[in-house]
């Protein structure tokens, strides 16, 4: 096990070593379903054909690691719709513009739209024009979203909290008998703020290992490697490959800031419906500025039709197991939030070719 | 001075500005007829057609002008022709600089030169401002043919070679284009292939090639493996990838497999003869990263990638356009 010992910069550590280990570890009867919940792992894993080298029995399933994915479209018509009828600019990232509902689009729909890379370019427009800004993201994002209110918004800034917790993402994963994980690959980006410490409540209380990793092919392999070991010792555990950039405590200044700002609520995610204290809101002192409580709401369920996404968040459905993969559903033409992407598995697994 | 839709009328202006301009350039005079006489060496002549519209016009490595040489005498070369005439036309916008017409036709006249091949013919076109962006040039090239290559010559166990370094031309557009700032600039690979490629037209051995421009290195191989009923197999780790367009495009997002290139060509030739032919292209400045990434296989259709830690995947078609306009 000394290679796994190594940080992660193990530049040294030769791949084929490792998957040496992994067959060494491995037990051929007993299937291994190890799930990641970040776009830029299911990324490495497609690009490098990692799934090509491991035993039949290990299963490699992308989960809820795009933000994008996991918006509901009530989140998205509401912000269409509030913002058209108050005659306000809505701002949001470049993906979210292009989600497919069954209202339309972002794109097709608002009638003054402003696409922003960061999060202060939504409180820049805001000093001119009342804007709405349809906030989305994990931890990683919250906090910078959050820092806009440190700022002193205007009070035509309007924000609306999409922000979801990863971990209450897990949890629910691992309470659902349909998936069954058996191990995690935790994201690195997400545990950079939160910390190491965020993913040992999975560990402890389901008994299923978690490997917080990085991005290169090693870093996952050793993940996969970390894992099998400690399903065969019975042992599971939260473990860091990610350790020059990851820390047991993450980024407290990080994590003050967003609880100075929102509260941890319940709330629905695409695919995988209501789940308790997973999503993040503005706190009652800054309700002024809250989309969803100042103005009109109308609840919305998700229509999915044909398009498989539901499942592919879940974990239940490999992306090419949708009807509608590389037929009527392209990155060009998505049907689903999965394809829109570059971090949803459908996209993923679209530009990196079929195996 | 800039174009004006008098340039393009046909009359006093439309006289000036090719003699000015082109003719000038392209070092030709004489009266001006409709079209122009050829004399060929062979029976047999290759000929294509290519049009320009790439956005921005002038970019490191290049422009418009050298492109529109390059590109057409490419097709001629990777068709195993000897390039000989070629003829231009030009779409001009109204209010498009003179001066860059100028160094566009110097360009397209120092390629030429480069490649002894006479520009014969050409026509220009002005329109109204905002119906063109600057200016679109459109190439034909006539070429004497030397060898003909044909898919049918593609077996297994074929070696599939790439002459130089790929992805370049499509991430320096990009660059350009998005006005990224980059600690070292990529150049255009633009360059014309009749040098380093000539002397394979003798060898036997050579089988088949193509120049991987728009969809870059990986829909060649594909269409490859279309048309013949084949596999390929590539190794992602003998590919070569120049070091910063490696970050570059790990940092953009794109994939270099997919990016266009303008002076590389894609060889299949006899396993036996690929080592030597390798030896031979590095001999030319142009050729010097050359080398074997793959062979042909009946194993299975379509191209498959063994990635860098020895990963299987295949490779499959982009959909999305992801650079428009970039030749």
């Amino acid at each position: 096990m000394t290679i796994l010992k190594k940080t992660r910069f193990q530049e040294y550590a030769d791949p084929s070593e490792i998957i040496r280990l992994i067959n060494k570890l491995n037990t051929p009867s007993q299937s291994v379903r190890i799930m990641n919940v970040c776009g830029s792992h299911e990324h490495t894993i497609c690009r490098s054909g990692i799934r090509s080298l491991l035993p039949r029995n290990i299963e490699l399933i992308p989960g809820p690691g795009c933000p994008v994915c996991v918006t509901p479209e009530e989140d998205i018509i509401n912000a269409v719709e509030i913002s058209n009828r108050n005659g306000m600019v809505l701002a949001t990232y470049g993906d979210m513009v292009r989600v497919p509902t069954q209202a339309g689009s972002i794109r097709e729909k608002a009638k003054n739209l402003k696409i922003i890379s960061s999060c202060h370019e939504a409180l820049t427009t805001a000093k001119d024009k009342p804007v709405l800004f349809l906030s989305i993201g994990f931890e990683t994002t919250a906090a910078p979203a959050a820092s806009l209110f440190r700022m002193g918004p205007p009070s035509q800034f309007y924000f609306l909290s999409s922000h979801k917790l990863t971990k209450a993402a897990m949890k629910a994963l691992c309470e659902d008998e349909e998936v069954g994980v058996d191990a995690f690959i935790a994201p690195g980006h997400v545990s950079t703020i939160t910390g190491s410490r965020e993913w040992e409540e999975l560990s402890q209380n389901y008994g299923i290992p978690v490997v917080i990793a990085g991005f290169g092919a090693e870093d996952i392999l050793s993940s996969i490697a970390l894992i099998l070991f400690m399903l065969k010792t019975h042992n599971p555990k939260t473990e860091n490959v990610y350790k020059g950039v990851v820390k047991k405590e993450g980024n407290i200044r990080a994590q003050k800031l967003m609880k100075e700002v929102f509260d941890i609520t319940d709330t629905r995610w695409r695919g995988l419906g209501t789940i308790e204290n997973s999503g993040l809101e503005l706190k009652d002192s800054l309700s002024p500025h809250n989309a969803r409580s100042s103005f009109q709401w109308e609840r919305i369920d998700d229509e999915d039709g044909l398009c498989r996404c539901k499942d592919v968040i879940m974990g239940k459905a490999y992306p090419h197991q949708c009807p509608l993969f590389k037929k009527a559903c392209t990155p060009h033409t998505p049907k689903g939030a999965c394809m829109v992407s570059r971090e949803g598995a459908c996209n993923i697994w679209f530009r990196f070719g079929r195996w | 001075m800039r174009i004006s839709l008098f340039h393009g009328n046909g009359g006093k202006q439309t006289r000036k500005l090719i003699e000015e301009v082109f003719l000038k350039h392209f070092k030709q005079s004489g009266p001006l007829e409709d079209a122009a006489y050829l004399t060929v060496p062979s029976r047999q002549i290759a000929t294509t057609t290519d049009s320009f519209v790439i956005n921005p016009l002038f970019f490191p490595g290049g422009d418009i002008g050298k492109l529109s040489i390059c590109g057409t005498v490419n097709d001629l070369v990777v068709s195993g022709a000897e390039p000989l005439y070629i003829t231009a036309g030009f779409v001009i916008e109204e209010g498009f600089s003179i001066d860059n017409l100028n160094k566009i036709a110097q360009s397209m006249a120092e390629e030429a030169e480069k490649n002894r091949i006479k520009i014969v013919a050409g026509d220009t076109k002005v329109v109204e401002r905002g119906k063109a962006d600057g200016v679109y040039i459109n190439t034909t090239g006539i070429g004497t043919v030397k060898r003909r290559f044909s898919v049918e010559d593609v077996h297994p166990g074929d070696a599939v070679i790439i002459t130089g370094p790929i992805g370049e031309h499509g991430l320096c557009v990009l660059i350009e284009r998005e006005q990224l700032e980059v600690e070292s600039p990529v150049k255009s690979d633009c360059e014309s292939l009749y040098p380093l490629i000539s002397p394979l037209f003798e060898i036997p051995q050579v089988k088949w090639m193509r120049d991987p421009t728009r969809g870059g290195l990986a829909t060649v191989c594909l269409e490859l493996c279309e048309d013949t009923g084949l596999g390929m197999v590539l190794f992602e780790e003998k590919i070569p990838v120049r070091e910063e367009v490696q970050f570059l495009c790990e940092m953009l997002g794109f994939d270099p497999l997919y990016l266009a290139n303008e002076g590389r060509a894609l060889i299949v030739a006899s396993k036996e003869k690929a080592d030597e032919i390798v030896e031979l292209l590095r001999k030319h400045p142009s050729g010097k990263k050359a080398g074997v990434i793959g062979h042909i296989t009946d194993e299975f259709r379509g191209v498959k990638l063994i990635t860098e830690i020895k990963g299987e995947r295949f490779l499959d078609y982009f959909e999305e356009d992801p650079l428009p306009r970039i030749c």
